[in-house]
């Protein structure tokens, strides 16, 4: 990698701060569900409304620190078990379709030919897709959608951009000195695209990879939201969403907390990526 | 240089936007805490004024033979009369019937007097309207009964001698419906059921006149002429509905010189604009609005909350394993916390223990098998049935609805099963795939149900337990449960005249369903009504939901004008000509 993109990285105060996010939510995410009070799927529910009748407001219950949702559970360490599961889906789908979309886009890039129409039009038929609508309809086929289920359908819905542009930085690769000295030296295509392409378009995978965590993180959301996402009783930001905004006027802590991290996060991981952008590439 | 002033720009856009939605939630002003407008002060029944009422959905017809939801109903029961009608106290008396009819020796045939002078509202070709008749009552059951119409409510009248013949088009005609005399008409059943006096106070049964279905057709629906104590005026389909009071009424004149029905109202909204004085009664709430209401003293006085006829719970298909074993059921029986559900709902859930409601003849606050929150005992079904751990497998419970509120069920579900080792996975479904999928055999296994009366009356409710509510479609027995000592209490209920012993019946036949568990019952609901300080004589009714007949205004008669002007945007001319406005 380019020593001087780390320089430039460096001096770039907002891509320092998106870092800094970036790394604060996901060891948060990773160690979060240790640090919470409580089982987050616990209902304590006798504190919900007090022996004599009257209604305790919804999240005033003494001893939990940010409250406890309509059915009384807490609501920070759903927010920490929450943040852990959207952070997990987030990565594993963004390191899926990273691992599809990068072998799509060199493989297309550096054989050309049928290789590459096969795949570029299986990312046209993807991306004349609504987005949103396919998932949707996918979630409702698929019954009970497991975890893994979800990470898969959103990575596979994913990888498009990727591929289009590992493809196109793999196509000016190939024509490089360094390339044809390796295939004249009789190198295999896999010791080539793995050792020689694979290394120097690893730039703007990196760059999308981590706008794509940003959108991934979004679209769980979107799912949660709707309900076709992670699975209750579990916890995820976007399901907290939905769970918080028929209270929202009451208690709008319970939706404005999980919506504030989530766009948090997405910041943070925009701002980080639009750095790493700058700094591969400087030529703007 | 230009990319960073452009990336400011866009960061100050994005915060501006954020700042601005977050102002917009917190600062609007809230509505008026206490009403807003009171009463005049006047102590007798007024004239005039308009009464503003809502639903959250559609209206989708106005025929009463058609028409089987509450929506329909609340506009229905407004313009129309049936024989028979209940009391406040859920009785049945008479009512376009001069009396209650007379009653044969062996209990099949009901002989109705119809009181005289009753006449229907203007319709083509009578602008004075007509007189109702006998053959009024005839013609409207026959054309209830024919398959053409393919009315919901067949069933309850298919118990009358000849209409199955009459039903499938082997008849012209009903052999058991027969007028008598101008007045006077008898129906004859096939066999003695007690229970057909409830179907006659169904708005299925409601007579309407032959001349305007002739007249209109298809579209009648669109044109309802009743001999009630409001007449149809307009309906703007998917907006409103508007209806004046019937000056020739027969009873008690209404009050309210115009009554408007806002369609398509959710209850949030609704909940607002009433808080603003714009609509004069509600009957729905969001889990906040409840909250609110529930704790203001401002509106204390104008508010009732009361358990309606039905009950909740959570059925199982007693076909299909695990529920096969009732040592399962009624361990999931015991070990719902009932009082927890309702905490978790502000209350708004009275904890259910068995199938009939506390309004209803039969119910026993002490029956001996009612279902309790009972974790000791859940264990011990547990171990009874063989599962001392738990069950092995996850259990596939359906739920209607894709809202927090279901959500909200299902976690609470899920989290008292857990403690018996019933680990709950949760299939949301809409409420139309629900109701034909669970009542086939071998579908659903487990889901989220519950029944809300037709007539109050205990066999309403036990006839879901009864095996002839079993078919291999839209059976209403969705939990296929079979116990032949049940149905044979049910027909014996049926054709039993003497009400303490029919009652006793039944009460039998609730015990064993609450015992044999084919649903674990979990709540009955209660309904928050609440009206503004000027709506005078609103007392909800038992058995009708949102029963406006007997309201009237005493009005602050500004806020009529007000009220008008805010509803539905500009008011055409045509529903509010001047006069009503004063």
């Amino acid at each position: 990698m380019d020593p001087r993109a780390w320089r430039r990285f460096r001096k770039n105060k907002g891509a320092l701060f998106g870092g800094v996010l970036v790394l604060f939510v996901t060891l948060t995410a990773m160690f979060g569900p240790l640090l919470a009070p409580h089982d987050p799927n616990e209902q304590f529910r006798d504190t919900l409304i007090a022996d004599d009748g009257t209604l305790a407001g919804i999240g005033q219950i003494a001893g939990h620190l940010l409250g406890a949702d309509g059915i009384g559970r807490d609501h920070l360490s759903r927010l920490l078990h929450g943040g852990s599961i959207s952070m997990l889906v987030a990565y594993f789908a963004t390191a899926l379709a990273i691992a599809i979309g990068t072998f799509a886009g060199i493989t297309a890039g550096y054989f050309g030919g049928f290789v590459d129409t096969l795949w570029m039009r299986g990312v046209d038929l993807l991306l004349s897709l609504p987005f949103l609508l396919v998932a949707i309809a996918l979630v409702r086929v698929i019954d009970d959608p497991a975890l893994w289920v979800l990470v898969l359908m959103m990575a596979l819905l994913s990888w498009t951009t990727l591929a289009r542009v590992t493809r196109a930085k793999t196509m000016q690769v190939r024509e490089l000195e360094f390339i044809q000295a390796a295939r004249a030296l009789g190198m295999s295509h896999t010791r080539i695209l793995f050792r020689h392409v694979l290394p120097n378009v690893l730039g703007p995978i990196i760059v999308l990879g981590t706008t794509l965590v940003a959108r991934m993180i979004l679209f769980e959301s979107a799912l949660s939201f709707l309900g076709l996402g992670v699975q209750p009783p579990q916890a995820s930001w976007g399901s907290m969403l939905q769970e918080g905004q028929a209270l929202l006027d009451a208690t709008p802590r319970l939706m404005l907390l999980p919506a504030a991290l989530i766009t948090m996060t997405v910041f943070g991981f925009n701002l980080l990526g639009e750095g790493l952008r700058d700094a591969f590439d400087p030529k703007d | 240089m230009d990319r960073r002033m452009e990336r400011l720009g866009c960061a100050a856009l994005a915060l501006l936007g954020a700042a601005g939605s977050i102002a917009f939630a917190f600062f609007l002003p809230d509505p008026p805490e206490a009403p807003r407008w009171m009463g005049a002060g006047a102590q007798t029944p007024q004239v005039g004024g308009t009464f503003v009422f809502h639903h959250e959905a559609n209206v989708r017809s106005l025929d009463p033979h058609v028409a089987y939801d509450e929506l329909s109903g609340m506009a229905i029961r407004l313009m129309f009369d049936g024989l028979l009608d209940y009391d406040h106290e859920s009785n049945l008396v008479p009512s376009l019937a001069e009396a209650m009819p007379t009653v044969s020796e062996d209990g099949r045939t009901f002989r109705f007097r119809l009181r005289r002078g009753v006449r229907f509202h203007a319709m083509a070709g009578h602008a004075e309207g007509r007189e109702l008749v006998a053959e009024d009552v005839r013609w409207s059951l026959l054309r209830l009964m024919s398959q053409d119409v393919g009315s919901p409510g067949y069933p309850f009248y298919a118990s009358i001698e000849g209409a199955d013949a009459y039903h499938e088009g082997n008849a012209d005609d009903v052999a058991g419906i027969r007028v008598v005399d101008r007045y006077t008409i008898e129906l004859q059943l096939k066999e003695a059921d007690q229970t057909f006096l409830n179907a006659m106070a169904m708005p299925f049964a409601y007579p309407v006149p032959r001349e305007n279905y002739e007249h209109w057709g298809d579209e009648v629906k669109f044109h309802p002429v009743g001999t009630g104590p409001f007449v149809f005026e307009a309906w703007e389909r998917g907006v409103q509905l508007t209806f004046v009071r019937n000056e020739r009424y027969w009873r008690d004149k209404p009050g309210p010189e115009r009554m408007l029905y806002l369609e398509n109202i959710g209850r949030e909204l609704a909940a607002q604009r009433f808080r603003n004085g714009d609509i004069d009664s509600i009957h729905r709430q969001s889990p906040s609005d409840y909250r609110f209401f529930k704790t203001s003293e401002a509106w204390r006085p104008y508010m009732v909350e009361e358990p309606r006829g039905s009950t909740y719970g959570l059925g199982f298909n007693c076909e299909m394993a695990p529920f096969d074993d009732v040592h399962v059921r009624r361990a999931i029986a015991f070990a719902l916390d009932r009082e927890g559900w309702s905490r978790a709902r502000a209350g708004r859930l009275l904890p259910a223990s068995q199938l009939l409601p506390p309004s209803i003849p039969g119910y026993d606050p002490e029956l001996p098998t009612r279902q309790v929150f009972d974790l000791e005992r859940a264990r011990e079904e547990m171990r009874l049935a063989g599962h001392p751990n738990g069950l092995p497998e996850p259990i596939t419970v359906w739920i209607t609805g894709q809202d927090d509120t279901s959500r909200q069920y299902g976690e609470l579900l899920q989290s008292d099963l857990a403690r018996i080792g019933i680990d709950v996975r949760l299939r949301f479904v809409s409420f139309a795939v629900y109701l034909t999928e669970s009542g086939k055999p071998n579908t659903v296994p487990a889901f989220f149900t519950g029944w809300n009366l037709d007539f109050p009356d205990p066999s309403n409710f036990l006839f879901l337990f009864d095996q002839k509510s079993i078919h291999p479609e839209h059976s209403e027995n969705r939990a296929f449960y079979r116990n032949p000592e049940v149905d044979r209490l049910l027909a014996e209920g049926k054709s039993e005249r003497d009400r303490e012993r029919r009652l006793g019946l039944y009460r039998q036949a609730n015990e064993i369903v609450a015992r044999d568990a084919p649903w674990a019952f979990l709540y009955y609901t209660l309904t928050m009504e609440l009206w503004q300080p000027h709506v005078r004589n609103y007392d909800p009714h038992p058995v009708w939901s949102e029963d406006y007949r007997e309201v009237w205004l005493d009005l602050p008669r500004e806020r009529v004008a007000r009220s008008l002007a805010g509803v539905g945007g500009p008011v055409p001319a045509r529903f509010y000509p001047m006069g009503a406005l004063r």
